[in-house]
């Protein structure tokens, strides 16, 4: 627990549904008092069906939605003891990864404006030539030519997208990530391609990964630890191993058995049986 | 063996494109047996859901149409069939199923109206007869209050509970062929396994064969009998599913095994294609795959594979299994079994 880069205590994030016709509102708790640490240089990934509050969580994390109650400490600072400058720095230390490549990258800007604009935000870089260069850097990181920077989104597939959208996060050097379904719009011979850089960066540049996903599969490959949530509420966590091989609770069970397995094949002989 | 259900030979489904023509569907070729289920896997942009509309011959016109091929439906060709033809076919013999229930249901009418108009438009009365069947149907798929969905409209359902109900739909007029197109990739595991797991039992009960498209091979090794792969409009690999998974023999098919995120690979770097699927309007002239295979030599960029059997239900599109190629590397059989020991890793 020292070496925690960030630790969630008691989050709770209520949405109001309606409005009754006395002002009397009805609320729907999207988190209800959730509390887990993210070790320094290590993945957690969160997992949960959907309206399970995974997103609500990693969009809290990002300072992008304010919780209800609950406090979110950022290395060892609470976000509600930063104020000013002080506050807006986090938005240097933390950057997000979207699932959808088509939709969280501006079309209207090149790759080299959607780059550096970040650069110029945070003031990294002494001036557009090195912006340049730091930019044709973060390309050749993520594994796409430099000629890509005065190109536009729409010029690319969606493993190339989500490759700017990782180098377009990394721009402004994070520390933390939080990565909201980034390979679920992706295919399989592309995902592995996006997983094998997310891994490659994280031993690099040594980042902390908070991983929101379904899929199981990319959990036990890529997290060391492992959050399950269902209705807003924490349902059980651990390693990978702990959650994969020992699960205590049935709801883990269950998402566990519903993975579809290769070696539950479909028995040839059913079909004939229904004939 | 009898005529098969469906046999689809050399379709070619092609689409206008200000960039040229894009041959979605080139030269595809398969058939589904009575009350059994083909898989067609792929990724985005390799015609899998063409192939389906193409079926159904619901291509979007007037830029898609269908250049040539045959779809022999208990024998007779749909391509001869007329428009109205055609209608009586659909969602009667053939129904299908799609990846957004949202959008496949009409938001303005109730769920009952929705089902007894499925059937109507199939002769059906307008009834409280054919109401009732409605309501039998859904509780048959599963929702636990039919008569009170009945009355619902679709945005008062779940992801779930509206697949079933598309299921429900599909099911009206007993179709001896379900079509269902990435069916349960909107949903989440837990609820997609109990529609997987009611598909299964309905075509148990009612024995259609279906045609399963999806990109998660999970899924084919639940429900399918045989796998078809898909690759750039063409099938590059057919096979009982059991054979496919015991040892997938095309260099795609082996990538696609070979780059599942597992636990066993923790650690590794996961295997991985190279480079990006081509565009429809420029295929690589010769094997579609070669620009991206490991296994690659200059004949596979000028010579486009033959299809072939390599045993005697399988069927393989790849020079490395064709003795007749001249200059096929001397070790082409050994390379084929190096890259076979790249099994996929069962998940434990």
């Amino acid at each position: 627990m020292t070496d925690a880069l960030l630790s969630v205590r008691n989050l709770v994030k209520q949405f109001p549904l309606r409005k009754g016709l006395l002002g009397a509102r009805a609320w729907k708790r999207a988190v209800d008092g959730v509390s887990f640490d993210v070790q320094c240089g290590q993945t957690l990934a969160l997992v949960g069906e959907s309206g399970s509050g995974k997103s609500t969580i990693g969009l809290m994390l990002l300072d992008l939605l304010a919780p209800t109650s609950g406090e979110i400490i950022y290395d060892g600072q609470p976000f509600s003891a930063r104020r000013g400058k002080d506050r807006l720095a986090l938005r240097r230390e933390m950057q997000v990864v979207f699932q959808d490549p088509y939709a969280s990258l501006n079309g209207r800007m090149t790759v080299r404006e959607t780059l550096t604009e970040g650069m110029i935000v945070h003031h990294i870089g002494a001036n557009a030539a090195e912006r340049e260069e730091r930019a044709a850097n973060l390309l050749r990181q993520v594994s796409l030519a430099p000629d890509a920077l005065d190109r536009y989104p729409h010029e690319f597939s969606g493993g190339q997208r989500q490759r700017i959208a990782i180098a377009r996060a990394l721009s402004v050097e994070p520390r933390f990530i939080v990565l909201d379904e980034p390979t679920s719009a992706l295919d399989a011979s592309v995902q592995s391609q996006v997983l094998n850089l997310l891994r490659r960066l994280q031993r690099d540049f040594g980042l902390t990964y908070l991983f929101i996903t379904h899929n199981l599969d990319v959990v036990g490959y890529l997290a060391d630890e492992v959050v399950v949530m269902e209705a807003g509420k924490i349902v059980e966590c651990g390693t990978v191993d702990q959650i994969f091989d020992h699960p205590q609770q049935e709801y883990t069970r269950r998402l566990l058995l519903s993975i579809p397995q290769f070696d539950r094949e479909a028995d040839p002989a059913r079909a004939l049986d229904a004939i | 063996m009898a005529e098969p259900l469906l046999r689809v030979e050399d379709l070619r489904t092609y689409f206008g494109t200000p960039r040229g023509t894009a041959r979605a569907v080139d030269g595809v070729s398969f058939i589904i047996e009575k009350g059994e289920t083909l898989a067609l896997v792929g990724e985005s942009g390799c015609g899998k859901s063409m192939t389906a509309l193409s079926v159904l011959q619901l291509v979007p016109e007037p830029a898609g149409y269908i250049e040539s091929g045959r779809i022999l439906f208990n024998g007779v060709d749909l391509l001869d069939y007329t428009w109205e033809q055609m209608r009586a076919i659909r969602g009667k013999e053939i129904a299908m199923i799609f990846q957004e229930p949202m959008t496949s249901l009409n938001p303005t009418f109730t769920i009952g109206w929705q089902l007894v108009e499925t059937m109507a438009v199939h002769g059906a009365p307008r009834n409280t007869q054919t109401r009732r069947r409605a309501e039998e149907l859904l509780a048959r798929v599963g929702l636990h209050e039919p008569g009170q969905a009945l009355r619902q409209y679709p945005h008062e359902l779940s992801g779930g509970m509206r697949q079933r109900v598309m299921i429900a739909m599909a099911l009206a007029n007993e179709p001896d062929l379900l079509i269902a197109d990435e069916p349960t990739t909107a949903l989440d595991v837990t609820v997609q396994a109990q529609i997987l797991d009611l598909m299964r039992t309905l075509q148990k009960e009612t024995g259609m064969a279906m045609l399963l498209i999806t990109h998660d091979l999970g899924i084919v090794s639940e429900m399918a009998n045989h796998v078809a792969v898909m690759y750039a409009g063409q099938i590059v690999e057919y096979a009982p599913t059991r054979a496919l998974f015991r040892e997938p023999q095309h260099p795609y098919t082996q990538g696609l095994f070979a780059s599942r995120p597992t636990r066993a690979h923790r650690g590794q770097d996961l295997a991985t294609l190279e480079g990006t699927v081509p565009q429809a309007t420029a295929w690589p002239p010769a094997c579609r795959f070669a620009p991206r295979c490991p296994f690659r030599w200059q004949t596979c960029a000028t010579v486009a594979p033959n299809y072939l059997n390599t045993a005697p239900d399988r069927l393989v599109r790849c020079h490395l299994y064709d003795p007749t190629i001249p200059d096929r590397p001397a070790n082409a059989e050994h390379r084929v079994a190096a890259a076979r020991a790249v099994k996929p890793e069962v998940a434990s």
